[in-house]
């Protein structure tokens, strides 16, 4: 994909930066991404709020991960389009607060791993390599044959490919399925995996928040929340967003150990794509409830500027880190804005 | 990674990619349809008729250091072997030059040979598969049994349980084609065992038949291969590697924060360790250089782990020991490079 960030140096990127990036990067990655930022470019406006980068740890970098999405490498085999995915486990060391570091399996040295991003009926193949020493695999939700269903182990040191095609759309998953689940899952093998419908979403400032839990002393009980990796993150760096924009949250749980947890915003509701497989809202609300491994997508818009807390509403988990802010921004100039051309 | 149950996935699969690529809509099946795609016969021929003459493939994404350094003989490139690892994960066979591992020219050279499809293993890699996966399995079971002897029931469960959550279905087929009696329903048992009742003095019996259903499955391998130095020391490099990417992943600035981790990586480097002890006289024999390099590199390497509790602070750091495993490593393959061309003559 194109890395939109290597440039970055913790300067902030406007999206029309991003986009005319993400346009250059189009050329080596073939057609990855670009249907998307065509489709954003010639329907209508997308604010974005240009964004800090503050330094974080290596494997964790929320502000990075809440609007980065992997579009594989795109390669044409026998007439179809074949999305093409590298995943690696690995170790590496977070520090949940200034107190508490804790090891965790990666994914491409991240937690939770990147958000993979097809379209349906894209054929998807992931390489999957093993560096971190247990043995791991990577079950994807969706819909395929058995021998692709990712749960038969791969042993440290050992890569695998998982192919099968991207159907339905909607917002899934992946995780590694080798027993006991709840471990090599709290411990960081998880991301998103969002199949885009045929016709596209309208366009909107679309983002990933991802609900993890970890349990620092393998007591099968959380002690610390999150939301993208890194425990009250967003509550000391707010996502920052315009008035008015229409903003599209892909939201996961995937806290083991709690049975379900709910997602609340303040000050607004939302509309709900249950799983992301319909492109008309089931509900509007304030708080849905999501069992683990439940996603859904959520839209909004805010119409008054100002800091607005979304968390879930077992307060206990919210005040042990899954918690953040959007601070809502009045209109801006239009250079960080992506006009119709 | 033998698994003939894959065989019949690999060609489904292939012909899922047969179909899927003869129509847009992947609802027009068509059982009969023929089999086309490059991939597709690559797997059914490999599969099917690689006792007919035709070349033994090598899966780049799993083999084993000493089963790529037939590519490694064969185009004279130093270390090729463990670029070809470093190079991981591959999405085809052609990645090798994609990824710069090697040029198109040496690739056309080798290119019967290497696979990304599922192989079957054969003659040694698949002993040393075999056995790599019962000594992860000792490992686990060595330290279970340190915790349980310190009346640490909790700590030993996982350890118990590791073994069949992660390594018993990489080995069952293997298992039933050496003719070699199942014990998953004997680790279970025991794991049940240690989890609900751990008092129980079943445990101690559970356990001894469980370690000796291991130790008979390795007995399974011919007694004179599992003492050829060139043999086991593959073994004990794919113990080693595990074991150091699990102490990697036990410890956070300096301590041990993830006793698990460290209790498997001590498990994996104690039987790795007995296993040099078996041949040690042999390598020091073949090559002295070598195995003193081994052996003292295995000394410093053991003071890591002096204890199933961890201790407060790491003895190493982790690339310390990351150092002492590929001392090892690259030493074993000496000795294994030996004994591979002895064979040959």
């Amino acid at each position: 994909m194109p890395n939109n960030f290597a440039l970055g140096n913790g300067k902030p990127w406007s999206r029309r930066q991003l986009l005319k990036l993400g346009l250059a990067g189009a050329g080596v990655t073939g057609a990855a991404g670009l249907w998307q930022m065509l489709n954003l470019q010639s329907k209508s406006i997308v604010k974005v709020p240009p964004f800090e980068m503050s330094a974080a740890d290596d494997a964790t970098n929320p502000m990075k991960m809440v609007r980065d999405f992997d579009y594989g490498t795109v390669k044409q085999e026998n007439g179809r389009t074949i999305r093409e995915f590298q995943l690696t486990a690995g170790t590496s060391i977070i520090n949940l607060n200034s107190a508490v570091s804790y090891n965790i399996w990666d994914l491409n040295g991240r937690i939770p791993g990147p958000t993979l991003r097809a379209k349906q009926g894209d054929r998807i193949r992931v390489l999957f390599l093993n560096k971190a020493g247990h043995s791991h695999s990577l079950h994807f939700h969706g819909v395929h044959p058995a021998e692709m269903d990712g749960v038969r182990p791969i042993s440290n040191g050992s890569a695998t490919i998982y192919e099968f095609d991207a159907e339905p759309y909607g917002v899934h998953l992946y995780h590694c399925h080798i027993a006991p689940v709840t471990r090599h899952i709290a411990k960081g093998l998880y991301g998103m995996f969002i199949i885009d419908p045929p016709t596209p979403r309208p366009p909107a400032d679309e983002m990933v928040l991802v609900m993890g839990g970890y349990d620092v002393n393998d007591d099968s009980h959380n002690d610390y929340y999150a939301f993208n990796g890194l425990p009250h993150y967003y509550m000391h760096n707010p996502i920052r967003i315009y008035k008015n924009q229409l903003i599209r949250l892909y939201v996961l749980n995937i806290i083991e150990y709690d049975p379900a947890v709910t997602f609340h915003l303040h000050a607004n509701f939302f509309d709900v794509y249950r799983n992301g497989m319909s492109m008309t809202p089931s509900e509007k609300t304030d708080v849905i409830t999501m069992g683990v491994a439940e996603r859904h997508i959520l839209e909004f818009a805010f119409r008054y500027p100002g800091k607005y807390m979304f968390h879930p509403h077992q307060d206990a988990i919210a005040e042990n880190g899954c918690m953040g802010q959007f601070e809502v921004l009045a209109q801006s100039s239009a250079q960080n804005t992506v006009k119709k051309s | 990674m033998i698994k003939v149950r894959y065989i019949c996935l690999t060609a489904a699969a292939a012909l899922i990619v047969t179909l899927s690529s003869c129509s847009g809509t992947p609802t027009a099946e068509n059982p009969s349809a023929p089999v086309a795609s490059p991939q597709a016969t690559e797997a059914v021929s490999n599969n099917n008729h690689s006792s007919h003459g035709g070349k033994e493939k090598i899966n780049i994404n799993t083999a084993i250091l000493s089963e790529l350094d037939k590519f490694e003989a064969k185009l004279g490139i130093p270390a090729l072997s463990n670029k070809i690892q470093a190079s991981r994960p591959y999405g085809s066979s052609e990645d090798l030059v994609t990824k710069k591992v090697i040029t198109q020219e040496q690739f056309d050279q080798i290119k019967d040979q290497v696979s990304v499809q599922e192989v079957v293993l054969t003659g040694e890699a698949k002993d040393v598969d075999y056995m790599s996966k019962l000594g992860l399995m000792k490992g686990h079971l060595l330290v279970a049994q340190e915790l349980l002897d310190q009346n640490q029931p909790k700590q030993a469960e996982p350890h118990i349980g590791h073994p069949v959550e992660e390594i018993y279905v990489d080995v069952e087929d293997q298992l039933n084609e050496r003719k070699v009696k199942e014990f998953k329903t004997t680790l279970v048992s025991l794991q049940d065992l240690v989890k609900s009742s751990p008092k129980n003095s079943k445990v101690k019996t559970n356990f001894t038949s469980s370690v000796q259903a291991v130790d008979s499955a390795i007995a399974a391998l011919p007694a004179d291969q599992r003492s050829k130095p060139g043999f086991v020391l593959q073994v004990i490099n794919e113990l080693l590697d595990s074991a150091n990417s699990e102490y990697g992943a036990a410890i956070a600035n300096g301590k041990i924060t993830a006793p698990i981790e460290y209790q498997d990586s001590r498990g994996f480097v104690v039987y790795a360790n007995e296993l040099y002890k078996g041949i040690s006289s042999q390598v020091a024999q073949a090559d002295p250089e070598a195995h003193k390099a081994i052996d003292t590199s295995f000394a410093e390497l053991i003071k890591v782990w002096p204890a199933a509790i961890p201790p407060a602070k790491a003895v190493k750091t982790t690339s310390d020991v990351t150092k002492l495993v590929k001392t090892i490593e690259e030493n074993s393959q000496k000795v294994v490079d030996k004994s591979n061309t002895q064979a040959q003559r």
